[in-house]
């Protein structure tokens, strides 16, 4: 038994080797730098684990892809920027089936933003931000310890359902310490292997891995399928129900606090965490997988409250995909610009219920001087 | 049948001719380039289990879709970090990039820089038609200097990217460059290229004919073959370096000695690529023609080889492997130094 102060990032990486991962490439953005960080150093003792420092986030994603075909469990993390320049390769792993696990750790956006300052903004890039439809699978922690076992989940999932799998965190959950005893979780955890061979390992007849549509079965097998809506079909709802059951698998959240309240929060990640003071007010729903929504454990919980607050660091990107599963309007506090506070969550809380907006009061634009912002690291 | 004759069929396994014929026009070099692959491919003994091809997009990129190899159909302008990393986690296979220049040069150009920059052990084959072949006919990082074409129609006013010169930016790439009319010569590139240790780069001129040839006052794909065979001359030996219509094959300074993948025999090999001694010795350009190609025996013996060579590199821990691949230590002191049993 080792329990020991563990940091959210490094539980991530302690999770993916965990679960098997022996490949990571990634570029240093803040708050996820410590992944590539550890990582690196890992690889310098456990020559097993291949690392690679790309040149940017398209070069990581791209690797991973790459590595993933060749056989290794494979990884990278970024924030908001990097995840944004991993989009394509994102989408063509979803569309040739690459398993693999991308870690965004999010930060305040648009573009650069607001390097250091939490944010949850990018629920809605991880369903949308590739060009077309697909179906992602995608998870969102609040400790320690479940960061770690999510993302084994992650892994697992990815393999069982070929796909690229999303876990989300953010700048506090990334940097929180608890004490946690990794060693014993590891103890209990399965480790799905790998789904399809690798390059070179074929078993029928060498295989095409190909972003562009080719039939991929019959008389036309290897040819360009590029204007065939039927063989479209095929395969889009061949993946889309395969990553529909494997979600299932994985329907996690938790409902709980003060059930018997008449107002429900629904809230993740951090917020979940810094919102708990609230514990006797209210009743907790936290999705814990972001993606797939959870529509039929929402519509069932949601159905017991007379009010449901969304609760988010963003301006109601999970509030929207909540109203469309439930068919019900909900409420929505954002918190922006990095503000996740238990003050902010209350006020939030207690003016949309007071029947107010759910846009917070603007502050003016000071006359003087305030202290000026560290530089931070990027 | 001769001996020759029937040797020079068999890379037809290494193709999947029940569809042909391909998409691309006819007349286009693409297919002759694929060909010259194919063939070394059979000459060196590499197939389906040890090499891997992967492809970008455009007209070029579609070659991994005939190739009888395993092969990753990647982004336009990602087949390099996809490469890389299949050669990274398997550093027994071969992996051989083809794109086009667009692809290479433009879009993927920052992974270009930095795949040479870490020396990537990958061979890049860059069907160089000047043009943006599948988009039908716009400018694109190599198209000349004044060349007329879809987006650039009072010609081209940028100088083309100088491809020799951002392959050589590392002491450690070899750069060759060919043209599809010099098929020979391209295929020892290609192999030369496929053997190097190292990241390797062949600058292969070819024809679009329908989206720029035509265009630019060719009448037929032949046209611009014999434009080739005119312009194009073998550079100097012991040339350093290539000047603009040069074709050779340009070895770093620091050309280590020949212990690779498959090694070349010495009735093949050419007489200044030998094994040279440690140390820094001068860059040369590109070897004489070869002799006679091997027979059919002689590839079977080469394909043997180089599958039990790959199966013996698969029991290698992982970083080991990669030293083998990059010809830092053998491969049987390799085995020795990890204490694997070659049974
Ligand atoms: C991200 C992205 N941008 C643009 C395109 C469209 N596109 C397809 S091929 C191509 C250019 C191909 O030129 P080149 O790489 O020289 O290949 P060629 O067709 O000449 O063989 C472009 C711009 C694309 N597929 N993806
Ligand atoms: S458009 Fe040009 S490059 Fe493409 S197939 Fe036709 S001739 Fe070849
Ligand atoms: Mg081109």
């Amino acid at each position: 038994m080792t329990r020991r102060l563990t940091q959210g990032n490094e539980a991530v990486f302690r999770g993916a080797i965990a679960a098997g991962a022996n490949y990571y490439a990634g570029y240093p953005i803040s708050p996820s730098t410590e992944i590539l960080n550890i990582a690196s150093g890992w690889a310098a003792e456990h020559p097993e684990l291949r690392f690679l420092q790309a040149e940017d986030e398209i070069a990581s994603a791209n690797a991973v892809i790459g590595a993933s075909l060749a056989g290794a469990k494979a990884f990278t993390a970024t924030s908001g920027p990097g995840f944004t320049l991993m989009q394509e390769a994102i989408g063509y792993a979803q569309k040739v089936g690459v398993p693999s696990v991308f870690v965004d750790v999010q930060r305040v956006g648009p573009s650069t933003g607001m390097a250091t300052m939490p944010a949850q903004g990018d629920i809605g890039q991880v369903k949308w931000g590739s060009a077309g439809d697909y179906t992602p699978i995608a998870f969102y922690p609040n400790s320690v310890e479940e960061a770690f076992r999510l993302t084994i989940d992650a892994f697992n999932a990815a393999e069982e359902s070929r796909s690229p799998v999303i876990l989300l965190s953010d700048t506090f959950i990334a940097h929180l310490n608890e004490v946690v005893d990794l060693d014993e979780l590891v103890a209990s955890i399965e480790v799905v292997p790998r789904a399809i061979p690798a390059l070179g390992d074929f078993t029928d007849a060498p295989r095409f891995f190909a972003g562009v549509l080719m039939y991929e079965h019959g008389p036309m097998a290897g040819e360009p399928a590029t204007a065939d809506a039927d063989e479209y079909l095929r395969q889009f709802y061949a993946a889309k129900h395969r990553h529909l059951e494997v979600a299932a698998r994985y329907a996690r959240y938790e409902h709980g606090w003060n059930v018997e309240a008449d107002v429900l929060l629904i809230c993740f990640g951090i917020v979940s965490r810094v919102a708990a003071p609230l514990r006797d007010e209210f009743a907790l729903f936290r999705p814990i997988r972001i993606h797939p929504v959870l529509g039929d454990e929402l519509r069932e919980v949601c159905a017991r409250y007379r009010e449901v607050v969304v609760v988010e660091a963003n301006d109601g990107q999970y509030a929207d995909m909540v109203e469309l599963a439930i068919h019900r309007q909900v409420k929505r506090v954002p918190l922006l610009g990095g503000r996740i506070s238990l003050e902010a969550v209350r006020e939030g809380v207690d003016r949309v219920l007071g029947g107010g907006p759910s846009e917070p009061p603007i502050p003016e634009t000071p006359h003087e001087r305030g202290p000026r912002a560290t530089l931070g690291v990027g | 049948m001769p001996e020759q004759a029937m040797a020079e069929m068999t890379y037809k396994d290494r193709l999947k001719v029940d569809l042909f014929p391909t998409i691309w026009c006819p007349g286009c070099g693409i297919g002759t380039i694929m060909m010259q692959l194919a063939m070394t491919l059979d000459e060196l003994g590499l197939d389906e289990r040890n090499t891997i091809i992967v492809t970008g997009i455009g007209c070029t990129g579609r070659m991994g879709g005939y190739l009888k190899h395993e092969a990753v159909y990647t982004l336009h302008g990602r087949t390099l970090p996809v490469a890389e990393a299949i050669k990274t986690v398997r550093p027994e296979m071969n992996v051989i990039v083809v794109a086009g220049d667009g692809d290479t040069a433009s879009i993927g150009g920052n992974h270009l820089v930095h795949s040479i920059r870490r020396n990537a052990p990958v061979t890049v084959l860059c069907n160089n038609n000047e043009i943006y072949g599948l988009t039908g006919g716009q400018t694109g990082p190599t198209t000349p200097t004044g060349t007329k074409t879809l987006s650039s129609p009072a010609g081209n006013p940028n100088t083309p990217i100088n491809l020799q010169a951002i392959v050589r930016s590392s002491p450690h790439a070899l750069y060759a460059k060919t043209t599809v009319y010099h098929q020979i010569h391209m295929r020892n590139a290609i192999r030369e290229a496929i053997e190097w240790p190292g990241f390797s780069f062949v600058d292969i001129t070819s024809q679009c004919i329908e989206n720029n040839g035509r265009r630019i006052g060719f009448d037929s794909a032949n046209d611009m073959l014999t434009f080739f065979r005119k312009t194009y001359k073998r550079a100097p030996k012991d040339a350093d370096h290539l000047a603009p219509f040069e074709i050779g094959i340009v070895y770093p300074a620091d050309h280590p000695s020949r212990n690779g993948h498959v090694s070349a025999p010495a009735a093949t090999a050419a007489p200044d690529t030998q094994v040279e001694p440690a140390g820094s010795i001068p860059s040369r350009t590109d070897p004489e023609p070869k002799a006679a190609p091997p027979t059919d025996d002689e590839k079977a013996r080469r394909r043997a080889e180089s599958v039990a060579r790959a199966a013996l590199m698969a029991k290698l821990p992982a970083d080991m492997k990669l030293r083998v691949a990059r010809r830092e230590i053998s491969l049987e002191d390799a085995m020795r130094e990890a204490g694997v049993d070659p049974e």
